[in-house]
């Protein structure tokens, strides 16, 4: 069922920022339908989640987290903060944990002071921390590869960037069900840059 | 069974098979049978190894100045992209081709034994062996490996004293006369646009972009399919490679990309 629509997340950390990316395909099985699905989306100005495997369950699960989160800040009248999110997402899926969403999400969020921090979860809720990366998808095999080759400590924007975008596309090509362009947001404390990346559309 | 592998000898037997009925027709090659306890079983495991490689797209159709063949150059394992530079169009000799969907052995294997019978049909009877000949030959061998697990769904295209020729010829037996095919999990999409774009009297030019577009549409939807369009012409004279062109530079090609304008929102901390 993971691999029915396909799908390629990566998130890495830098310094004082983050990065994440997707592919941008939406299929059913071999067919291509769309090429330009979004799977990551932002739930507040620091905060941004991604979510992989079955495209209907991503934007339910989706769909619920921005409720969560909107009811959150009426009564705490403040953002949450990424380890909270990270603890609400893993609680939303395992209340399904005996018919679950299909879905592995990719969060990631500065904290307070600006820390950057991501952590990945599988369809059950079960998180998991990293300080470097982390993956989901079709293609996360190809994808732990690249990211354990490419990754350095403390990069800067700029260079993560580059990185994660050399990570994602040179995995995606390496798997039939993801790819068709990529979607890469870095986030810094003083701004938010989403760019879309020129892949192989095959 | 007889272990009869004149398949993988240099000479076969073409004249008196040991059947009285079928005498002057060369017997099928056959091969040893495997030991096992459960042999209907080890079938299908055979068949389930195979099957995940029919993702691919190749086409071939007949035109005025001869026949344009087609195909991507991906090998999938499921959903993992095993190679992105295979090569389907295999030249079986300098007049004909065959293309490769399916099994890559099975089809690897049998096209150059058909090269070989034929090229024994051209030393035997002093003269080229015809496309119907050659993909008859190919059809007889297969039925007889029918239920057996070949996956092979090849089209045998070639110029011979009648003209230009195009056979399909698949691993259940079966054997299509045609002008237009196109074969493998991309071939909806191929026919789409080659079908639209179809007229016989077209340049040699024209049939090889009508190709070339047909192959990248497919490459673009469907996800077995990919890496690069390798368009071959088959003339009076033999065949010619034309143009092997990566996808992803088709694309921008087709497709070019319009620079948009880009918001930058400034985030208050």
């Amino acid at each position: 069922i993971f691999e029915y629509n396909g799908s390629a997340l990566v998130a890495m950390v830098g310094k004082n920022c983050f990065a994440i990316a997707s592919d941008r395909r939406l299929g059913v099985q071999l067919q291509t339908i769309a090429t330009d699905f979004q799977r990551i989306y932002k739930i507040h100005e620091k905060i941004f989640i991604g979510l992989s495997g079955l495209a209907t369950d991503a934007q339910t699960l989706y769909q619920r987290l921005v409720f969560r989160h909107k009811l959150y800040q009426l009564r705490e009248e403040r953002n949450m903060k990424p380890e909270t999110f990270a603890s609400l997402v893993s609680a939303i899926l395992y209340e399904k944990r005996f018919g679950p969403y299909f879905c592995q999400p990719v969060i990631a969020g500065l904290g307070d002071d600006n820390k950057p921090f991501i952590c990945t979860m599988d369809s059950i809720g079960a998180k998991e921390l990293a300080k470097d990366f982390v993956v989901a998808g079709t293609a996360s095999e190809s994808l732990y590869g690249a990211c354990e080759a490419m990754f350095k400590p403390d990069m800067e924007a700029e260079e993560l960037f580059e990185t994660i975008s050399q990570a994602l596309l040179s995995s995606v090509d390496r798997d039939c069900l993801s790819g068709w362009g990529g979607h890469v947001y870095v986030v810094t404390p003083t701004e938010v840059t989403e760019r879309i990346l020129k892949g192989r559309m095959d | 069974m007889k272990f009869d592998t004149s398949g993988l000898e240099s000479h076969g037997q073409l004249v008196g098979a040991s059947d009285g009925l079928f005498s002057g027709f060369p017997t099928a090659p056959s091969f040893e049978i495997p030991n096992t306890t459960d042999f209907d079983c080890f079938q299908k495991e055979a068949i389930q190894m195979v099957k995940p490689a029919k993702g691919t797209t190749t086409l071939a159709f007949i035109f005025k100045e001869g026949v344009m063949v087609a195909a991507d150059s991906r090998a999938s394992m499921g959903g993992y992209i095993s190679s992105q530079s295979v090569k389907k169009i295999i030249e079986i000799n300098p007049y004909m081709l065959g293309t490769m969907a399916g099994g890559a052995a099975d089809c690897q294997f049998w096209h150059r034994n058909l090269g070989i019978k034929c090229r024994l049909h051209e030393l035997a009877n002093k003269r080229r062996i015809s496309v119907t000949g050659a993909s008859k030959l190919l059809a007889n061998i297969l039925y007889n490996y029918r239920g057996m697990g070949l996956s092979v769904g090849t089209m045998i295209a070639g110029w011979d004293e009648t003209g230009p020729g195009l056979y399909y010829v698949d691993s259940e037996g079966g054997r299509l006369k045609g002008m237009r095919f196109s074969v493998g999990s991309g071939s909806p999409y191929a026919y789409g646009v080659l079908d639209n774009g179809y007229r016989y009297d077209m340049s040699v030019d024209e049939a090889a972009e009508l190709a070339r577009r047909a192959i990248y549409h497919a490459t673009f939807r469907d996800g077995a399919s990919g890496g690069v369009a390798s368009v071959y012409y088959v003339g009076p004279d033999g065949w010619k490679k034309l143009s092997g062109d990566d996808v992803a530079e088709l694309h921008y090609n087709y497709y070019p990309v319009q620079p948009s304008v880009v918001e930058q929102v400034m985030v208050e901390t």
